[in-house]
């Protein structure tokens, strides 16, 4: 299962808003602009070129890759863990979340299909939305404490799934999570309940998947950092007996 | 960002897309207009493979723009536009099997920025696999983003250095009713650099003065 939305836990590369400018004070038209200099000023410096020379990078950028594990608690357990969490995890705003994910699958002439993950928040819905692609599990050291995979983390406007659907996508299948986010320096961890969606595209009428809280604890580091999956096997260690974090293989999932 | 209208600018008889170009530098500069850096917008083409056969491959174009360097615009022609990150570039190289890009039809725009009290003008040279192809000018009032209220000033604005080459209204601005331009995301200006693109791309390599 993907991050949530909030970005203040994602690192993602760019803000949507960086590139834009904020808005010229509007002139009723016919009139010539007044010669105010407070605001004759404002629309200058909003009219100053950006640098050509920060044009984006193509690839040769970082890549990131996701450390997860995960873990259930039965809803009866869910206070206790949360009374936990609040203790080990950073001081901030109990942040609770309510996101729809799309999984969108693309089919080649062969191999696998490509699978892309979009995300938008229903209780931020101005927020822009989040695609999300994960590769394959990488296969290495057994003794490696979290599963780990490549991630790519894009904003994107809300023009999304019309764009996926004519870029040859199709939506798979759609689920809405809600719960709440804690995050303890760069460890994340998102406590979540899954709802199917009944009637497609209808985030209204949803129903439970499960008697049960899903817990991920995630890390988006750049490749090669392996001492974060140590840490994250330490903090795991820390909510047991409440919740067993472990590495769970997605591909070995039976269907 | 205010009410943006991108045209063409035939290049003079007997003089080159340079010449012509810096004419209407001079033009600009006459005007009072003060140069303000540079700027670029470029576009990639890319064609899904794995389309079944009779069927229309459909072209999609990853286009960027100077003016918000930390976004990426991947466009339909009359289809959907969508605006997204950097990274959007890195999941079209995931994408590579699925999408090819076609590298000889990437097109770039680039040239020099005016601004004249509240009005933003970028001349630019099209090229195509660094040949020239054309010139376009894009004229940006900042101030308003209604295209009905003040389309009859930008005309006369125009006016005063691209002469009779001034165009007409923009069919980007039909489909709007009357209201907002939507300037915040840039859809519509790069829906219109395409529509210049994609004319440029099937006329001709203009005459043998080509630099």
């Amino acid at each position: 299962m993907s991050c949530t939305l909030l970005k203040s836990l994602v690192t993602c590369p760019a803000d949507l808003t960086a590139g834009l400018q904020p808005c010229a004070p509007r002139y009723p038209h016919g009139c010539s602009p007044p010669h105010s200099s407070a605001q004759h000023r404002s629309i200058l410096t909003e009219m100053e070129a950006p640098p050509v020379s920060v044009m984006p990078v193509t690839g040769g950028s970082i890549n990131m890759m996701e450390y997860l594990l995960q873990g259930s608690v039965l809803d009866q357990a869910l206070e206790s863990l949360l009374h936990r969490l609040r203790g080990l995890c950073d001081n901030m705003e109990p942040e609770t979340f309510t996101d729809h994910e799309l999984v969108y699958l693309l089919k080649g002439q062969q191999g696998n299909p490509f699978i892309l993950r979009a995300r938008h928040s229903l209780s931020h819905p101005a927020a822009p939305w989040h695609l999300r692609y994960l590769g394959q599990p990488e296969v290495g050291d057994k003794s490696r404490h979290a599963l780990v995979r490549n991630c790519l983390d894009v904003s994107a406007s809300h023009s999304l799934p019309d764009v996926l659907n004519e870029m040859g996508f199709r939506m798979d299948h759609e689920f809405v999570a809600n719960g709440h986010v804690f995050r303890r320096g760069a460890l994340k961890v998102v406590v979540s309940k899954l709802s199917r969606v009944l009637v497609p595209g209808n985030t209204e009428n949803t129903e439970r998947l499960s008697l049960s809280y899903l817990v991920e604890l995630s890390v988006l580091a750049p490749a090669g950092q392996d001492t974060v999956s140590e840490d994250m096997r330490s903090f795991a260690e820390q909510l047991k007996p409440l919740v067993h974090l472990e590495k769970i293989d997605p591909s070995k999932q039976r269907h | 960002m205010g009410v943006t209208c991108v045209c063409q600018v035939p290049v003079t008889e007997g003089k080159s897309v340079q010449q012509t170009v810096d004419v209407l530098h001079k033009k600009l500069e006459q005007l009072g207009a003060v140069k303000q850096g540079s700027f670029c917008v470029d576009c990639e083409t890319y064609h899904a493979t794995g389309n079944v056969t009779g069927q229309p491959t459909k072209l999609l174009y990853v286009m960027h723009n100077s003016e918000t360097p930390l976004s990426c615009h991947a466009l339909f022609e009359g289809g959907p536009c969508l605006t997204a990150d950097g990274n959007f570039d890195v999941l079209m190289l995931k994408l590579k099997s699925h999408f090819q890009n076609a590298k000889a039809h990437k097109v770039e725009c680039r040239g020099s920025r005016y601004r004249y009290c509240d009005f933003l003008i970028k001349v630019g040279t099209v090229t195509m696999s660094s040949s020239g192809r054309g010139i376009s000018v894009e004229v940006e009032y900042c101030p308003c983003v209604v295209p009905g209220d003040c389309w009859n000033l930008m005309k006369e604005f125009m006016q005063t250095f691209l002469g009779s080459s001034v165009p007409e209204w923009p069919t980007v601005f039909t489909s709007k009713p009357e209201g907002l331009y939507a300037p915040a995301d840039s859809v519509d200006t790069m829906n219109q650099y395409l529509e210049l693109f994609n004319k440029l791309r099937k006329q001709p390599v203009p005459g043998s003065n080509v630099r």
